[in-house]
């Protein structure tokens, strides 16, 4: 049969010889080719022999850094969470309100308050937690926890070359801080770690600390789920120097990569590969003990998924896939095509897939898909200068305008209408916030139109000029997005009879205004918070936080709130608190510094092998607790990646056309 | 011709200069280096923080002339970046603190396995098309290939690229939608898709241009002489027409040549190719001014070693032209 081909091939013409070649050639990559763009599994079974269960899942941009001291923008957060344990973590399916729960401690640490105003925080480290095997560690093996780990961690947030951007927050809490760093200055920017020790880190046995604070702050404890205290080991820094070293096996100079681009830690997952630019990949850590998937905490509809999955070893998978995606487009194509695992719906797809009635479109339901939504802990609004001589002095002013301003187009607009309305400074699931409260000054234009005419500008016509009275609003309108929302904001304002003029600023610019008071209204503020405090909130409005330091941009002041607030923030959760955080609001929304607007929130798909444990955002990806049915992964993905072959011959029948028509004009021309 | 590169390296230095003067005003003057410090930092930096951030770095001296007493006027921001640039001391990213020669001998490679390929197809496709259109010139088809031609140059990139991962790669499952990896046979596999987009975006121009300038070639006396001599059309085009018309051709694609090496900003970005335009879209999302003063440099440069390259092709190809 061979050979009869060889034989016609050789028999054909000079045209139709190279086209056959090209046919064989396009045959061969198409079924060489499958369009599944992710590596394969790092291994193809366990160590038991079970399957080896791979979890895909994607981030917008590189990381910055993984240095547990440095790291603080969330993509590197998410890539760290994997590797790097705190002292203590989010309870996973607790969400309203959220609640911390021990990780690498043993129990929530007790507090003791000391009579000269101090306060002493009792950690104990669990036993039997150790680092990652790693070659910075003595025959490469990974050694076991201790306290002396996360002294050296708060040595490292004082080393000036670590370059800690929490550094001067922790110094005002944790005794010694301060003392330490100046010690560095002092010594050329040099820190000794055998000399220059931190007083507020006591070790009292291998395993045992006291954190001493000077003065109360509750807040500490959710430091303590941030990497920015998480333990670090002292051979990890010295081994990663980013220097060249002689490789004892051949002799050869290596270079070792940074600290901050190797971390080195005790979490579920160890790093690897990373290739930059293009993905993570994270491998189950075989001795990790650390904590259970929880046996409790989630909403009912999630029983079916989490019920049996009470006490299981974490993680779940044994490799997560992170893929870097800086479009939003091929996210989505992945994800329809099964490649993706999870997909935070964006604009791009919310047509397809997202149904007027906020649900999924049949096609997509059809296909087993779910839609969760996941509300951010934050809060976005428009600010008002409080030292500005006609908004700032005008309380009725404001609150017209707050009555003037639908926040529910905005939303429309930028989240497809998935982001709740912000009726309260504080987000969902933190403590003192208030899921019945309504504003009282939420849109309502009647209203808005009787306090405009009260605040002494009827009909929005300023008396002094007889014209609309004229507020400048900025904002940060780079975009066409941004502008669209910038005109909405100008329109809905306007409703009240004033004119608001629009002035577009570079971020920069943005940022400098705000910093000098130089505004009348900001659009486009708000606050992403650090940890479900009330007070991570309300500091914002503290007259003790003013720009350039502070981040109260309205320059609110207000001495009841201020000494509430202070009250209030030394607190830990108690009823009383619960009043105080409560009391705060009644004065915000009153003295109305602000108009709110809304909580950040989006849609999350996912696909029907994938179900999600949880949509607590205070994690970052959670991924210790995902899971993944890859048997129906596999199925599905099949089902949905059949190869079409109709193009083939239509192209390769254009092109036959083509050449026949050019050997049909040269005879006749030649002719 | 050696005086002539000399004097082409001389008129290059003020161009650099300019190059650099606009890109320091862009991220020095119109987006200050506080910006930067605060997005690297994050919204918790206080001042003190950004200040002790921008010295490590020399950001917090004076930006063009240095003003103070007993300072040298040169020790500025300026003055500092002119003379890492000029050195080729290309840093360390603002961002990430990584070695930036580093940083772009690893993305030279995956934007080069991209662009190399697609120049070379994408020539020699217009050339073929171009041919094509000249043999059955005067044809429907030939207006056909005109009107699709100008469809392809009318067509934004945005869409090929939505065309390729949306039908291609979505719809027919030939390929990738997305991804890179860089061993052998599979990097072909992830490369096909966004090279035949490069390919397609440039076919519409330049089988234009081409058809242009062969068509100019056949209305040559040398042209009518030898089909007098009874050549045939096919060897009339491949060969006499061909070889006259590529002296046109080749100082055109020429000047391009040296920046392929920047790869492809858009490609990159949409198919997550980790090379240089990927790096650059990434560095200016980031405002890590240290890399994109770099790629700004580093694509000035290359390209007028282009147009250098150009004038020498010029010359060595056409013995009528010298350059003096």
């Amino acid at each position: 049969m061979k050979k009869v081909c060889l034989l016609r091939l050789a028999e054909l013409s000079g045209v139709a010889r190279p086209c056959l070649a090209a046919i064989w050639l396009l045959a061969f990559l198409l079924t060489g080719c499958h369009n599944d763009p992710n590596p394969k599994p790092w291994r193809e079974k366990r160590a038991d022999g079970k399957p080896w269960v791979v979890r895909y899942a994607s981030m917008p941009e590189e990381v910055r850094s993984l240095d547990p001291q440095v790291s603080y923008d969330s993509i590197s957060r998410m890539v760290l969470e994997p590797v790097q344990d705190c002292l203590l973590e989010y309870a996973p399916m607790k969400i309203d309100p959220y609640e911390l729960q021990p990780c690498l401690l043993e129990s929530i640490p007790s507090r003791t308050m000391n009579a000269d105003g101090t306060v002493d925080y009792l950690c104990k480290l669990k036993r039997g937690i150790f680092f990652h095997d790693d070659p910075c560690f003595p025959r490469g093996k990974g050694r076991e926890l201790v306290a002396a780990d996360v002294h050296f961690s708060i040595q490292r947030l004082c080393d000036p070359k670590v370059e800690s951007p929490i550094s001067a927050n922790l110094a005002e809490y944790i005794a010694g801080m301060t003392e330490a760093t100046d010690a560095a200055k002092r010594n050329g920017e040099r820190f000794d770690y055998a000399t220059m020790k931190v007083s507020g880190v006591e070790a009292l046995d291998s395993h045992t600390f006291k954190l001493h604070l000077l003065k109360p702050y509750p807040q500490i404890l959710y430091w303590m789920a941030m990497h920015f205290m998480a333990p670090v080991a002292q051979e990890a820094v010295n081994y990663y120097d980013g220097l060249p070293h002689a490789d004892g096996s051949r002799g050869e100079m290596i270079s070792r990569p940074l600290f901050r681009f190797h971390p080195v830690g005790t979490g579920p997952f160890k790093i690897v590969e990373w290739v930059r630019g293009q993905r993570f990949r994270f491998v189950r850590n075989e001795n990790y003990r650390t904590t259970v998937f929880p046996s409790e905490g989630w909403p009912k509809e999630r029983d079916a998924v989490n019920g049996p999955l009470a006490g299981h070893a974490l993680p779940l998978v044994d490799e997560v896939q992170l893929g870097i995606f800086r479009e939003l487009l091929p996210m989505w194509l992945l994800t329809r095509q099964g490649y993706l695992d999870r997909f935070a719906v964006q604009k791009d797809a919310f047509n397809s897939l997202i149904s007027a009635t906020k649900g999924l479109t049949p096609k997509y339901a059809d296909r087993g898909l779910k839609l969760e939504k996941a509300v951010e802990v934050s809060t976005f609004y428009i600010s008002f200068n409080q030292q500005d001589p006609v908004i700032g002095t005008n309380k009725k002013l404001r609150q017209a305008l707050s009555c003037a301003y639908n926040p529910q187009g905005f939303i429309d607009i930028l989240y497809g209408g998935v982001a709740p309305i912000a009726q309260q400074l504080l987000s969902p699931g933190v403590f003192g916030y208030q899921k019945d409260f309504r504003n009282p000054y939420a849109f309502n234009l009647e209203k808005g139109r009787r306090l405009i005419a009260e605040a002494g500008y009827p009909n929005g016509i300023d008396p002094a000029t007889g014209q609309p009275l004229k507020i400048t609003m900025d904002t940060t309108a780079n975009s066409s997005a941004e502008r669209q929302l910038a005109e909405y904001e100008q329109r809905q304002l306007e409703q009240l009879g004033i004119h608001v003029e629009v002035v577009e600023n570079t971020f920069a610019r943005m940022l400098e205004k705000e910093d000098q008071g130089n505004f009348q209204i900001a659009a486009g503020t708000g606050w992403g918070a650090d940890y479900p405090d009330p007070e991570n909130y309300f500091f914002l409005f503290a007259s003790s936080n003013f720009p350039p330091t502070g981040k109260n941009i309205n320059r609110y002041k207000n001495p009841e709130f201020d000494q509430l607030f202070e009250k209030m923030a030394s607190m830990e959760n108690s009823p009383e608190r619960l009043e105080i955080a409560r009391k705060l609001n009644e004065i915000l929304i009153e003295d109305c510094p602000m108009v709110l607007n809304f909580h950040k929130a989006y849609f999350v798909v996912t696909q029907p092998w994938s179900p999600e444990t949880q949509v607590n955002m205070m994690l970052e990806g959670g991924f210790k607790y995902m899971t993944v049915d890859p048997a129906l992964r596999e199925q599905k993905r099949r089902e949905w990646n059949a190869v079409a072959l109709w193009p083939i011959p239509v192209a390769i029948a254009l092109v036959i056309a083509g050449l026949g028509y050019a050997v049909y004009i040269n005879r006749r021309r030649n002719v | 011709m050696f005086s002539y590169l000399i004097r082409r390296i001389l008129y290059a230095v003020p161009i650099l200069l300019g190059v650099m003067v606009l890109t320091f005003f862009l991220f020095f003057v119109v987006q200050k280096p506080e910006t930067m410090a605060r997005n690297v930092l994050g919204k918790r930096a206080t001042p003190q923080t950004i200040a002790e951030y921008l010295h490590k770095r020399g950001y917090d001296k004076p930006r063009f002339i240095n003003r103070e007493p007993g300072q040298p006027f040169y020790d500025s921001i300026f003055f500092t970046q002119l003379q890492k640039l000029a050195t080729f001391d290309l840093g360390v990213s603002d961002v990430t603190g990584r070695d930036l020669k580093t940083v772009f001998k690893e993305g030279a490679i995956p934007s080069l396995l991209l662009t190399l390929p697609a120049f070379f197809v994408g020539f020699i496709m217009a050339v073929g098309l171009a041919l094509y259109l000249v043999f059955v010139r005067e044809t429907r088809l030939d207006a056909a290939g005109a009107l699709v031609s100008i469809a392809l140059m009318s067509v934004p990139p945005m869409i090929y690229i939505i065309f390729g991962q949306a039908v291609i790669a979505l719809t027919f499952n030939y390929f990738p939608a997305f991804g890179f990896e860089l061993s052998g046979l599979t990097t072909l596999k992830f490369l096909l898709l966004p090279v035949s987009l490069i390919v397609v975006m440039g076919l519409g121009s330049d089988v234009r241009l081409y058809r242009a300038i062969f068509l100019e070639e056949i209305g040559q006396d040398y042209v009518r002489t030898a089909q007098a001599k009874g050549v045939s059309s096919t060897r009339l085009l491949l060969v006499h027409v061909l070889k006259n018309g590529m002296i046109a051709l080749i100082t055109l694609v020429v000047a391009h040549l040296p920046l392929l090496v920047m790869g492809s900003l858009l490609i990159e970005n949409f198919f997550g190719i980790p090379g240089l335009g990927n790096l650059l879209v990434s560095a200016i999302q980031t405002s890590d001014f240290a890399t994109v003063r770099a790629s700004v440099y580093l694509g000035s440069i290359l390209y007028l070693i282009g147009l250098a390259a150009t004038d020498v092709c010029y010359a060595l190809v056409d013995p009528r032209i010298r350059l003096s």
